[in-house]
């Protein structure tokens, strides 16, 4: 018993949107991988609520500490990303001239968003030799570990399955996190710019994510690469958010 | 063995209320009109709904008199005789009484001598739990025919009195309490029922069940819709933990509340059940005729719908009916209602060999109920 309409305004579909997304026509193999990297983005989704610092987001309890913890964790993921990311760019050959260009114009419009954490993390309190000098926790380790693998590997066309997580999370962030650990802790928006700032493209990326998908996706064994990358980031990525509470000592 | 919806019938208390005519029967809390109605109404857009209690937040019908009433018609409409129902099953939120369950109170009522009874207790989709339990109990054949009631009388918890008592809760110290009057500008009364039997009706349609499955999401998700707590974290206290009953309803812990920074988790699992029927090959997306939901589409207007649509398993709009904006959102006994109503609507062309989707999505702690009906004719 509910109404999905009020205070979700984030998720509101706009007419543009509207309209281009009665425009997309997959391939049959590219519909079935998008149904099976939904479930799994459902299910991620769904597992970050019994993370413990998550909950406190869902429980209200969530602190200006709890957001420095967080941030301070992110930004070794957000550095190793664009990493992992030029790297898949460059082990795709000349027959995926196309998806190539798609990942190093992402890479591009990324690959400096540890700057605005920084920036977040000090207008949260905290010191910028601190975040700058913080490790890769348990979590970003296998997860960085696992992502360089992946891309080094010719033509890792399933990372779209990678891609489909990160994007998600941080479409989610945006959408259902920066205005309640800003209404929770009394920060500002000065403290969530990272968050809030995937959202600006969100559109366009998913578009290209689209376009990319009915290339490459054209039968079932690759459906499976796509989808099994995607559970394997989806574990990896939770395992990192899991971690962000335990010291490395 | 095939089990089938051979009768219905639905009763709503009084007469249609207005969106504007609502807070008259509730009641403006200390004599103030609500701050938060226009735009709860705006968003629900909930025309007219029914309350069993009048503008002096007295009771006009108990709970078990409007799911006896529901009952009736049912039985009333049946091609089969009283004696051959072998279980009554009955859903609802709230008894009349917290002890004995409400299904003892409904036999009563009806006078069904000697036959099983079931009363499930949840929020919306305690109806879905009822009829999947008498559909199993028709299939197991032990019985011919069993109906299942779904019976809501919400506006008992949501008459001003309620509010003015609670003066220790979070509702009397915020001058708004979004989460506390969500509900209250949302939920109404009514009643449904069904009869279940092992053979189609002799006359006019059937619904053949095909499938009941549910999917419940309470292991990671909070607390979303509940009564019996203050709605403060710090405070684990549930109602009966105070030391008297007039402690718990003065902290709030006896009203109404719906956390609606969570609902959308409710949607998203509400795709991810409808995407794990598809994967399973349960549900054909492209051979569902209708679609009965709890909600209408507008509620859904998320992005997660066109990336269902882009996956190619979006039902089209057209396909989607509820009559939850003139019959009012009535918690466990909507869908019934709903089913009652489309079966004689002109708004829909229902023909033999249709197949009917239905969806009930329970926000209280994320459970998700999911039915296929076939249209048959005998």
């Amino acid at each position: 018993m509910n109404d999905g309409e009020i205070l979700i305004d984030g998720a509101q579909r706009s007419q543009t949107e509207v309209e281009r997304a009665e425009g997309i026509d997959l391939n049959p193999h590219a519909q079935a991988c998008l149904q099976r990297l939904l479930r799994v983005w459902l299910g991620f989704e769904r597992d970050l609520s019994t993370v413990p610092l998550l909950r406190r987001i869902d429980l209200g309890t969530y602190t200006v500490e709890d957001h420095r913890c967080l941030l301070l964790n992110l930004r070794q993921q957000v550095i190793e990303g664009s990493r992992w990311i030029t790297r898949a760019a460059s082990s795709f050959d000349r027959n995926h001239a196309e998806i190539r260009s798609t990942i190093i114009a992402h890479a591009v419009d990324e690959h400096r968003d540890y700057e605005l954490l920084e920036r977040d993390y000090v207008a949260s309190g905290g010191r910028v030799e601190d975040i700058q000098a913080m490790e890769r926790n348990l979590g970003s380790e296998a997860l960085h570990g696992y992502l360089m693998h992946r891309s080094s590997r010719p033509n890792p066309i399933d990372l779209l399955g990678a891609m489909w997580i990160i994007e998600g999370l941080g479409e989610k962030m945006a959408r259902s996190w920066a205005d309640q650990i800003q209404e929770l802790t009394g920060l500002t928006e000065d403290s969530t710019r990272f968050m809030t700032y995937h959202a600006h493209n969100d559109g366009d990326h998913m578009l290209r994510f689209y376009a990319m998908l009915d290339e490459v996706c054209v039968n079932e064994e690759r459906t499976r690469a796509i989808v099994k990358t995607a559970k394997v980031v989806a574990r990896l990525y939770r395992l990192q958010l899991e971690e962000v509470e335990h010291g490395l000592e | 063995m095939s089990v089938y919806i051979t009768s219905t019938g639905m009763f709503l208390p009084g007469p249609p209320i207005a969106v504007e005519e609502v807070e008259g029967i509730l009641g403006a809390v200390n004599g103030k009109p609500s701050s938060l109605r226009v735009q709860i109404q705006k968003a629900n857009k909930i025309q007219t709904r029914h309350y069993a209690i009048d503008a002096n937040q007295q009771t006009t019908h108990s709970n078990t008199q409007m799911a006896s009433a529901a009952a009736t018609q049912c039985l009333d409409r049946a091609f089969v005789a009283r004696e051959k129902v072998g279980l009554l099953a009955v859903a609802t939120t709230q008894g009349d009484h917290p002890a004995p369950g409400m299904a003892s109170m409904v036999q009563a009522e009806l006078g069904l001598a000697e036959l099983e009874i079931l009363t499930t207790h949840g929020i919306c989709s305690s109806s879905m739990m009822a009829l999947k339990a008498a559909w199993n109990s028709l299939r197991l054949e032990e019985h011919e025919a069993a109906l299942v009631v779904s019976s809501e009388l919400a506006s008992r918890l949501l008459k001003k009195q309620r509010y003015e008592a609670a003066t220790g809760s979070t509702y009397a110290e915020k001058r708004i309490d979004f989460n506390t009057e969500f509900l209250r500008w949302m939920l109404s009364d009514g009643a449904g029922a069904l009869m279940l039997q092992n053979k189609p009706a002799p006359k006019g349609l059937s619904l053949r069940i095909d499938w009941v499955r549910g999917f419940s999401h309470a292991h990671a998700f909070p607390t979303c819709m509940s009564v019996g707590s203050a709605g403060r974290v710090e405070d684990a206290r549930t109602w009966q933990d105070y030391s008297t009953y007039a402690e718990a309803e003065t902290a709030g812990a006896l009203l109404l509340r719906q956390d609606v920074r969570l609902l959308d988790n409710i949607l998203r699992m509400g795709v991810d059940g409808y995407l794990r029927l598809v994967q399973e090959g349960v549900s054909k997306p492209l051979e569902v005729d209708h679609f009965l939901c709890h909600y209408s589409s507008h509620h859904f207007r998320d992005k997660i719908l066109d990336l269902l649509d882009a996956a190619g398993v979006g039902i089209p709009e057209e396909r989607w009916w509820t009559n939850l904006y003139t019959r009012g959102n009535t918690g466990a006994a909507s869908l019934f209602i709903m089913i009652d109503e489309f079966l004689r609507t002109d708004e829909v062309d229902i023909q033999e060999g249709q197949t009917v989707l239905c969806f009930v999505p329970e926000s209280g702690r994320f459970n998700t109920a999911y039915m296929q009906l076939t249209v048959v004719k005998q």
